[in-house]
């Protein structure tokens, strides 16, 4: 659908390098003046439970089984993945969310009319709404890296577990220290958002193949092209009609 | 002055420029959607406001579809031999020379094509509410989105060829769908069979 962003920036996520702090969680809502939000607690470290339109990125706690201990605690940063071939984008019908030049996915408020088409097209669930009915996610902190300045949860992150960077550079990098698998690399002809993992991707709970809706691609490919080609084609054909046929004549009759 | 045949009632000609006029402009409002016009937008407002006007716009389509069917339903569903012969001419359109056999108040492809503005316009207008109102139900507005375009591209399709046919391609057929009447021996001339039942010849 979409080519290659030139220059693409990305964050590559490491989780094996993430000790659980939140800092990232807490510096986003500070860059971004989101309100902290009363929860319940249910037993995790995870809060809040999912991502929220007062909530772009958070830390997914997973409680995994392990051979050696009673369990295995995985961190994992969630936040939009600002896929290459963005769903949301795709189906946006007022061309509120667009690609900035760093390659990150956004929103213009503005222009966003709370049809909430948005929400099922994203493989990873990501679109949420806030108060004024209007797509609230994470945009990479666009208006940070449009003036050359890290992400605010990159540039808060202790351990490296976050870095913001060319996104071709750092997924070379992270394969030649050792990181077999690159989530994102190809999926969604590449996300922006990368994972680097030496375990299976599953295990940190991340979702196998995301793949955007097979209705919004055969509406994008298919019934988009054929409704414009379409009222081209019939008007194109009426006046070929009109021309070499004619109109209808009464024939003389008694 | 000529003998005149009310062919269409006042009440039938306002509702069908009602069904015409939301039906063009949810048109041009859908396709401003689908591809972003901004220039388009503009006029409206804004992508906001053309939302606002592009909902209730369907209202007023979906409600002017539904009394139509008072007008057409009945006509649309019955055809006979004459009508079979109709399409293999294919209705006179594509040649002068062949003899097209008399027809009643509507031809075969007046009476399809209201059958396909009744079908699309039912799953164009219970979706279009479906992505209005059943925002948080995601299999639905799903099918509710794919239905809404499937129905778009037979509406893009089929309504410009009912606009020439009804203008250009039959001279007095639009002047007719403005006033509702027409000479007495056009009539029988036009619609011999209509004319028999109504016992004009």
């Amino acid at each position: 659908m979409a080519n290659e962003t030139k220059n693409r920036k990305g964050i590559l996520v490491t989780p094996e390098l993430c000790i659980g702090c939140r800092a990232c969680q807490v510096a986003c809502k500070s860059w971004n003046q989101l309100p902290g939000v009363k929860t319940t607690n249910t037993g995790t470290y995870q809060n809040p439970p999912d991502l929220a339109s007062t909530a772009f990125n958070l830390i997914r706690y997973n409680e995994v089984p392990s051979q050696e201990n009673p369990v295995r605690w995985l961190f994992v940063s969630r936040r939009c993945m600002h896929c290459e071939e963005a769903g949301c984008m795709t189906i946006c019908p007022s061309g509120a969310i667009y690609r900035t030049a760093e390659g990150a996915v956004a929103v213009d408020r503005d222009k966003c009319i709370g049809c909430k088409l948005c929400v099922n097209a994203c493989p990873f669930d990501v679109p949420r709404y806030d108060a004024q009915n209007k797509m609230t996610k994470c945009h990479q902190c666009s208006d940070r890296t449009s003036n050359a300045m890290l992400p605010a949860c990159v540039k808060t992150c202790p351990t490296g577990a976050l870095k913001y960077g060319d996104r071709g550079e750092m997924i070379k990098t992270a394969k030649q220290d050792g990181f077999k698998t690159i989530y994102g690399e190809q999926d969604l002809s590449g996300t922006g958002t990368v994972y680097a993992f030496k375990d299976e991707p599953k295990l940190y709970g991340m979702k196998e193949n995301p793949t955007i809706p097979g209705s919004v691609v055969f509406w994008h490919t298919y019934l988009k092209p054929l409704s414009f080609i379409g009222l081209g084609g019939v008007v194109a054909a009426a006046a070929i009609h009109y021309l070499a046929i004619g109109p209808h004549k009464e024939k003389e009759e008694v | 002055m000529a003998e005149m045949v009310r062919k269409s009632s006042v009440d039938e000609i306002l509702n069908h420029w009602i069904l015409a006029g939301s039906c063009i402009l949810l048109m041009i409002t859908g396709f401003a959607f689908l591809f972003h016009m901004e220039s388009v937008a503009s006029v409206f407002g804004g992508f906001n406001a053309m939302k606002d006007v592009h909902n209730w716009g369907g209202v007023v389509f979906a409600l002017s579809m539904l009394y139509s069917m008072r007008h057409y339903l009945k006509d649309a569903f019955e055809y006979d031999a004459d009508d079979a012969q109709w399409f293999k001419v294919a209705g006179g359109y594509l040649s002068h020379k062949v003899t097209v056999p008399p027809m009643g108040k509507y031809n075969p492809g007046q009476k399809l094509y209201y059958l396909a503005v009744v079908g699309a316009g039912i799953a164009i207008a219970l979706s279009g509410f479906a992505i209005w109102f059943m925002k948080d139900n995601g299999a639905i507005m799903l099918l509710a989105h794919l239905v809404h375009n499937v129905a778009f591209c037979i509406f893009v399709l089929a309504v410009p060829v009912h606009a020439y046919l009804g203008t250009l391609a039959n001279p007095g057929t639009l002047k007719l769908m403005v006033s509702g009447t027409l000479p007495l021996e056009e009539a029988k001339r036009r619609y011999p069979k209509w004319m028999k039942a109504a016992g004009k010849m």
